[in-house]
């Protein structure tokens, strides 16, 4: 068993507190991303799981056993850092190695481990090579394959692509998706791409200001975000948003002085109300909200564009390509059933 | 049509003629600063006649007197042995001492580490001529005086501030997260230290080492207040000769023990000279 609970952890960097209270449980062998902007706490998570950094208040729990007061050593987890942080003056299998020889397995076990990790990975013929005789994709892999041969209970990644550029970025993520179906490991990953979250992972931690502001499946934030700060971080191009006042006959009065009929009821009047569409759910359609095209970018399979209602830029997606020119007025249709409304004021899906 | 003046041409010239220069001001720093101790190593081996010739002649008769006089008049074998000892044992102990400081203070989340540090590092500025005295009643009273561990721990007094502050910037320099990554592989942070950064630091540790062994072995100060005759060191002796000035200052036999003084410093920065390869942290991290 090797689930990870963590419950109502707290975090105070002398009295300044930068974790209020986080509880999230992980199932054994599941792959959980901690995603948020920069400063929302998730590193800090992580690194608490790891034992690198003290627990100000709470519990986490690994495999059922409250693990405050381990050394990382003392821990059976294994994690990946943003920067590698491969031992320099040992080579490949050393690095693959060390863990191993720390913890008093023989020789003969060292090197099979090492040679298998090696294979999986693609690292077979750099076994010898030092780190600093690596391409940045090599060092990540040698840095992971250092973490598989420990077959640990807990895998965590901090920001672990980073580093590397789009394309091997893209390449590494499909190989670490792979490498967890093939293992199975409970799996901790820390990213501030969403897009690496949501693609990675079999359930997402939004966090934002040291808080857990949703748990979720990656399509359920996606769907169904459970208040603006999630809609707004989760999905790319990002989602548009119409803040205004619900008016007397139930329909949306933006501040330019645009109104818009909004689907569903149990608003009232003088209610402050945020509206979200996602970019691909708006359609250009005969009648609806009027709109002036600002930019089109055409990306081939798809084309972005960028429209003017009232003051807002509202971002349109739509398959294939499009014959409109910036200056353009359109209409712009919405999905009832693809409308989120959240409270202005509390941030809260409605 | 001549190419000779295209802008590619000129920009290799420019390059060519910089690089040049960067040589060339090498090469004439390097002499201002050699010249010296190769003006006392070839007085060394003057006699005294052309020692203050007009103008000055560096070709001569070669003698090895002066050396084979005050080689044992100046107790030089013994006194050489005692700077071995004293210099690389107060250099040792400072290093392990400082080094583990020096780490403490840039690694550790201790209250008031900064001021600790800073403290320590001021307390360089006291003149050691105001802890001499006290150091040598302190080590009468122990019965400690001209004892090779009194001016070990004297001189471990100004080098440890000095470690630990140039200790510190490397292992600063190095990134946390490989002695996190050992932890998590299953060190202590002790056993991180040793295992992984010492390794990594091996090039700054040697340089400072070698600094701390050239400080302690140019001591006078402590060297002519604590010690006597046992545990005397080669510059009390050079005082000794500068001192002797009844038949004028004996210059010959200053530049000969100068010189053997020299020599064993420079073959041991020679000896570790391979280990200060720099860039062996290369690779650690990103890149």
């Amino acid at each position: 068993m090797s689930a990870v609970e963590i419950r109502d952890v707290q975090k105070s960097y002398g009295g300044h507190p930068v974790l209020h209270g986080v509880s999230v449980d992980i199932p054994d062998g599941e792959f959980v991303a901690l995603v948020g902007p920069s400063g929302c706490g998730k590193s800090t998570l992580l690194r608490m799981i790891a034992g690198l950094e003290d627990i100000t208040a709470g519990e986490i729990a690994i495999g059922g056993k409250v693990m405050n007061d381990f050394a990382p050593k003392d821990r059976d987890i294994a994690m990946v850092f943003q920067n590698y942080a491969l031992y320099p003056h040992m080579n490949v299998a050393d690095n693959m190695g060390f863990a191993l020889k720390q913890r008093g397995f023989s020789r003969e076990v060292i090197k099979e481990r090492v040679a298998d990790a090696a294979r999986i990975l693609g690292l077979e013929s750099l076994l010898a090579r030092k780190p600093r005789q690596l391409s940045g994709g090599q060092r990540q892999r040698v840095a992971m394959g250092r973490a598989i041969v420990r077959h640990p209970n807990v895998f965590l990644f901090d920001e672990p692509l980073s580093n590397l550029d789009a394309k091997l970025r893209v390449q590494m993520r499909s190989e670490l998706k792979e490498l967890h179906q093939r293992l199975g490991t409970t799996t901790v990953y820390v990213t501030h791409d969403q897009i690496e979250a949501m693609t990675l992972a079999d359930r997402v931690v939004v966090m934002n200001a040291g808080r857990v502001e949703q748990i979720g499946a990656p399509l359920d934030l996606y769907d169904r975000p459970g208040s603006l700060f999630v809609a707004a971080f989760i999905g790319s191009p990002p989602m548009n948003f119409l803040a205004g006042t619900v008016n007397e006959q139930g329909q949306l009065q933006v501040e330019d002085g645009l109104s818009l009929a909004i689907p569903g009821g149990g608003l009232q009047p003088g209610q402050r109300l945020t509206v979200g569409v996602r970019p691909e759910h708006l359609e250009l359609a005969e009648t609806g909200w009027p709109a002036t095209v600002s930019v089109v970018e055409p990306t081939g399979s798809e084309t972005q564009i960028m429209t003017r209602l009232g003051n807002q830029v509202i971002r349109v997606l739509i398959r294939g390509r499009t014959d409109l020119k910036p200056g353009a007025v359109v209409h712009l249709g919405a999905d009832p059933a693809h409308i989120h409304r959240f409270d202005t004021m509390t941030g809260r899906r409605l | 049509m001549t190419l000779d003046a295209t802008p590619a041409s000129t920009h290799r010239f420019r390059r060519n003629l910089a690089r040049q220069l960067r040589i060339w001001s090498g090469v004439v720093i390097a002499l201002v600063f050699l010249f010296p101790i190769f003006w006392m190593v070839l007085t060394s081996f003057k006699m005294p006649k052309d020692i203050f010739t007009t103008p000055p002649t560096f070709f001569f008769q070669p003698t090895i007197d002066t050396y084979v006089e005050y080689i044992w008049r100046a107790d030089i074998p013994r006194r050489l042995l005692n700077t071995v000892i004293v210099s690389f044992g107060s250099a040792l102990i400072s290093i392990v001492a400082g080094g583990m400081a020096g780490y403490a203070l840039a690694r550790l989340r201790i209250r008031g580490a900064g001021f600790l540090g800073t403290l320590l590092l001021l307390s360089r500025g006291v003149p050691p001529i105001a802890l001499a005295v006290p150091m040598f009643l302190v080590a009468r009273k122990f019965g400690l005086t001209d004892k090779h561990i009194t001016l070990i721990l004297a001189y471990c007094t100004f080098l440890i501030p000095y470690v630990m502050w140039l200790m510190r910037g490397f292992f600063l320099a190095l990134p946390k997260e490989l002695e996190e990554s050992a932890m998590i592989d299953g060190c202590s942070r002790f056993g991180a230290f040793i295992k992984i950064i010492v390794p990594i630091a091996m090039p700054g540790i040697l340089s400072t080492l070698i600094f701390s062994v050239i400080l302690a072995w140019e001591e006078l100060l402590f060297a002519l207040v604590l010690t006597n005759r046992n545990a005397s060191t080669v510059p009390v002796a050079m005082a000794g000769i500068a001192g002797d000035t009844v038949n004028g200052a004996n210059w010959g036999a200053l530049t000969a023990v100068g010189t053997l003084m020299v020599v064993p410093v420079v073959i041991f920065a020679l000896l570790v000279q391979k280990w200060l390869v720099q860039g062996l942290a290369d690779g650690a991290t990103k890149g």
